[in-house]
């Protein structure tokens, strides 16, 4: 049932293909022997990311580190602040920390500083990670005290103690936990469904998994890092947020997935996968030079350049078979993207400002993350509901704009960083309210739109269905399409027992099931529908439709099995009454008849006999076809004009065959019976030729003989006359009776709407 | 010896009617016996015989049965004398496939219709008993639809504007049909003129044959019509044990 005249025709019969194993994957039923093996699987893999999340926390806690408030002071100094209770609460300017009888380290604020990933300049870089070095070999020579030289020129003695696991900072937990979340997330993914496509998502979500680590180690409490820690944070993030961009591009070459004719872009991907054996000769190349490379810009450069990438080959594969999920990850992937740019473009920005900007630059890289981290967390159920769909894009638009308006108002307009948080958590508050306000005002509409349409078109297939019952399928095929205007609307032979979404939204099948009473709908070989892509594939399906779709099917089935009842019972009553007057009247009749004085009573009496006849069969049969009249019509007649020794001419000619009302049959019946035996009776005729023509609406009879009839104009209308001019004006027609040549009557019914049994 | 008729007919107006279209229509000598109520036809038949007609007794030639009868329908009456071997022709006011269509089946070797004029009735009398049963258009409608392969009695047939009605594409049972079920293309063809109202004269020249050719045909296809019947109630009676 793929409509013609959409550019995917080409492409249906191997789409039907997918969308039929897609259906037998979801029936399919996880034998309960796989599904205990994964989830053991799962509770070994939960075991040994918890295991691993607490050594780590072990190793950081065990970490030696100096205590304290450590603040940026002016001029980029690095200041101590005294706890007010136990000291003066003064302010002391850190120049050197050293130890007694060697050399100090100079230190500035840099050290409060731990992202070198995203710090911007090379120089200030190299000279933060050297702080944090020859710190961090000094802290873990393990002395126990340090020296710090105060700029007023008097030394200081610190402790040095092991962090704990209260000095590993209010925000370590937190980001540990997500990163534990992501990557049982990803366990479950692989678990549950081990394609190639899912593996790619995998990668992606273990990389933010492993960024979150990193930055949860980093946002430790106090001075001192274990060595090497921030040493590999560049090369080692910048790797694995160029591997997710990768895998991005990667799983967009591989949309959608299992259709023919797709060109799989594997070139693009293995470019993608590429850049990484750059980057790392990039790193390399800047450890001998010393730190010339740009590194930081080369590195946003590349994830800038291969989100561009995964995005045109999103666009290009959307316009070759267009695909509501593949819509959906586009869009979500420019959102995430376009987020990246900003932030990328405001840290640039922040870091030639100087001042607070590095740290608030970091704030807002970190907030880049979480929000790339939620994103990669709720792509698998965004198919679900509509409603989550639409809060999260309205959440995620709305954040960026505050990050990025945070950013430029710092940078630009050199505010401080609490003020232009406020003014911007401001302004992204007034325009969630006012974008919210927006979305449910436009979906209130259509839905109420779409509610008042939907019930139209069910009341009109309600009623074509009782027209026509054999043609449920078509019928609710064509008001599915109407509701949902899929791309595709395909019937399989399949028998679900209720509606459902598959595919993440991409198609829904819903069963066909008619009630399987009488209606003659049981010979319908296919059982169920499969519509594809939602809103020629600007759309999800979502477990809302399939509702809807369940309901719908359950009122037509309703409607029809109503109707079929009301009929059924109509029929019975007059049968009933028909056999009543059949029996009584019948009967009596009949003894009339044999025992009549006259051949003219007689004939009366059989007359009256034969229109009781007719008209309790009229009435006790449900349908007449008139093909089936026509056979009736010409034998009843044949006897009657071969008792009376007269020949009858029969010409029947009618376009197609059709089903006539009860009113239909029995006026012509008893027209045709009246106008023969006029012609025999009164006329005496020997021939009697019949004409009935049937052409679309236009109905034509003529009923000629050679009998003895002359001057039809001066007849007195008697019962037989009148009878007839009363049959035909109940049709909408008109009859006329006129002189035939050489001898003989000619009678012209004519019934210019005759229409078809609705 | 006199042949011996059977009418069996509740009212005595239809009932000396009838007698004066049998004595009408018959040269022999003839010994009427009257009933009024199926059990008194019962009576009657076991006098001579009982209803398989035993050998050696001189059993009626011909039995009129009426359908609507005070203690029954006549078509019971019909159904225990399918072995009897003389002539059964019911005699009714229904001229309705759903009355006509099933006494066939019991076996009736032919209808008439009371309400006929006295003439008609003994010309179609003399018919049935020469073998040449009448068959209206409804009736060969239903019998169509009898014979097509996998076709229920339920089913009203297609359109008789179909050229050739009698090959369908319906699904085919599995089961092999019994070649004395099917009918052959000519009585097909036959049954479908018969529907369409043509007489056996018009179908004889509209098939290129002789109207005692069509006659034929349409005695085989009565024939069949007991015999599928029988064999419907022989396969009925072995599944539930009665044999």
């Amino acid at each position: 049932m793929g409509e013609p005249g959409t550019p995917n025709t080409r492409h249906a019969a191997r789409d039907s293909l997918f969308e039929a194993s897609a259906f037998e994957r979801s029936t399919d039923t996880v034998d309960g022997r796989a599904f205990a093996w994964r989830r053991q699987a799962l509770v070994i893999a939960a075991v040994l990311g918890c295991l691993a999340v607490f050594v780590l926390a072990r190793w950081l806690a065990a970490a030696p580190h100096l205590g304290g408030e450590w603040l940026a002071g002016p001029g980029g100094a690095l200041v101590l602040q005294e706890p007010a209770r136990t000291g003066s609460g003064r302010q002391l300017t850190v120049l050197a920390i050293g130890q007694r009888g060697e050399m100090p380290v100079a230190v500035d604020a840099l050290l409060l500083h731990r992202w070198p990933r995203w710090q911007v300049d090379g120089q200030l870089r190299a000279r933060q990670l050297q702080q944090h070095e020859a710190l961090a070999q000094m802290l873990a020579r393990g002395e126990g005290r340090v020296l710090l030289h105060l700029a007023d020129g008097t030394l200081r003695e610190a402790s040095v103690v092991a962090r704990g696991y209260a000095g590993l900072g209010w925000m370590f937990w937190p980001l540990i936990g997500l990163a534990l979340l992501m990557y049982l997330f990803a366990v479950v993914l692989v678990l549950s469904r081990p394609q190639p496509r899912n593996t790619l998502f995998v990668v992606m979500t273990l990389c933010q998994a492993g960024n979150l680590v990193f930055i949860a180690l980093e946002s430790a409490h106090g001075l001192g890092l274990p060595a090497g820690t921030l040493a590999s944070d560049l090369p080692m993030r910048a790797t694995l947020d160029l591997c997710t961009a990768a895998a991005a591009v990667h799983a967009f070459a591989l949309r959608p997935e299992g259709v023919a004719g797709m060109p799989n872009f594997p070139r693009v991907a293995l470019l993608a996968w590429a850049v990484l054996p750059l980057w790392w000769l990039a790193v390399a190349l800047s450890d001998t030079l010393a730190g010339a490379l740009p590194l930081w810009w080369l590195a946003q450069g590349s994830c800038l350049a291969l989100g561009a990438t995964g995005l045109a080959v999103a666009q290009r594969s959307q316009r070759l078979h267009p695909d509501a999920h593949g819509l959906l990850l586009r869009r979500m992937a420019t959102a995430a993207l376009a987020t990246l740019a900003l932030v990328t473009l405001a840290v640039a920005l922040a870091a030639g400002a100087g001042g607070a900007g590095p740290a608030v630059a970091a704030a807002a890289a970190a907030t880049w993350y979480l929000f790339l981290a939620s994103l990669l967390l709720l792509t698998p159920f965004l198919a679900r509901r509509r409603l989550l769909l639409r809060e999260f894009a309205l959440l995620a638009g709305v954040s960026t704009i505050v990050t990025s308006l945070d950013l430029l108002f710092i940078a630009v307009f050199s505010l401080s960083a609490f003020t232009s948080l406020a003014v911007a958590v401001f302004i992204g508050l007034g325009l969630y309210a006012a974008a919210r306000q927006w979305t449910l005002q436009h979906l209130i509409g259509t839905s109420v739109l779409s509610t008042e349409r939907t019930f139209d078109q069910l009341y009109r297939a309600a009623r074509e269905l009782q027209a026509h019952p054999q043609r449920y399928p078509q019928v609710l095929a064509q008001l599915m399409r109407e509701l949902f205007d899929p791309l595709e609307v395909q019937a399989v032979d399949r028998v679900p027992v209720r509606a459902r979404v598959l595919g993440g939204g991409s198609a829904l099948v819903l069963s066909m099931r008619h009630s399987n009473d009488d209606t003659g709908v049981a010979a319908a070989p296919s059982r169920a529908l499969v519509l594809r892509h939602a809103q020629r594939g600007q759309r999800l399906f979502t477990l809302d439709d399939a509702r809807l779709a369940d309901r719908v099917v359950d009122q037509l089935r309703r409607a029809v099995a109503y109707d079929a009842a009301v009929e059924r019972g109509r029929l019975e009553e007059r049968q009933r009454i028909a056999q009543d007057l059949h029996d009584d009247i019948g009967a009596r009749l009949l003894t009339l008849m044999y025992q009549a004085q006259t051949r003219e009573m007689e004939d009366y009496i059989r007359h009256t006999l034969q229109d009781l006849k007719t008209l309790t069969r009229g009435l006790a049969v449900a349908e007449h076809r008139l093909s089936h009249a026509a056979g009736e019509w010409k034998a009843d007649l044949t006897q009657r004009l071969n008792v009376a020794q007269a020949t009858l001419d029969w010409v029947f000619q009618v376009d197609h065959d059709r089903r006539l009302t009860v009113v239909q049959w029995s006026a012509l019946t008893r027209v045709l019976r009246e106008l023969v035996s006029n012609a025999l009776y009164h006329g005496h005729a020997t021939q009697v030729e019949v004409n009935f023509r049937l052409d679309g609406l236009l109905l034509r009879l003529q009923v000629t003989d050679d009998g003895e009839g002359r001057a039809p104009e001066t007849w007195a209308h008697g019962l037989g006359l009148g009878g007839v001019r009363k049959r035909v004006k109940l049709l909408g027609g008109e009859v006329a009776w006129s002189e035939n040549q050489p001898r003989g009557i000619v009678c012209t019914v004519r019934v210019p709407d005759f229409p078809a049994r609705r | 010896m006199a042949v011996k008729v059977l009418i069996l007919e509740d009212n005595p107006v239809a009932r000396s009617f009838l007698c004066r279209v049998v004595r009408e229509s018959f040269s022999d000598a003839i010994t009427i016996t009257e009933a009024g109520d199926l059990e008194t036809a019962r009576r009657h038949i076991s006098l001579t015989g009982g209803s398989q007609g035993l050998h050696g007794v001189d059993p009626f030639k011909l039995i009129m049965v009426d359908l609507e009868l005070p203690d029954g329908s006549g078509m019971e009456l019909l159904a225990e004398l399918t072995h009897y071997p003389g002539t059964k022709i019911v005699t009714t006011l229904y001229s309705d496939d759903d009355h006509l269509f099933p006494a066939l089946q019991c076996g009736a070797d032919g209808y008439l219709l009371k309400e006929d004029r006295f003439e008609v009735l003994v010309e179609e009398l003399q018919k049935i008993v020469r073998g040449q049963p009448p068959l209206s258009p409804a009736i060969a409608r239903r019998l169509l639809t009898h014979f097509r392969p996998g076709g229920g009695d339920s089913l009203a047939p297609d359109s008789g504007f179909m050229a050739t009605p009698f090959t369908t594409s319906r699904p085919v049972p599995i089961e092999k049909v019994l070649d004395h079920e099917r009918l052959t293309p000519r009585e097909s063809e036959v049954l479908t003129y018969l529907s369409k109202g043509f007489t056996i004269k018009e179908i004889a020249s509209l098939m290129g044959i002789k109207w005692f050719t069509v006659n034929d045909h349409i005695k085989s296809i009565y024939k069949k019509l007991n015999v599928s019947s029988r064999a419907e109630a022989a396969v009925l009676a072995s599944k539930q044990g009665l044999v």
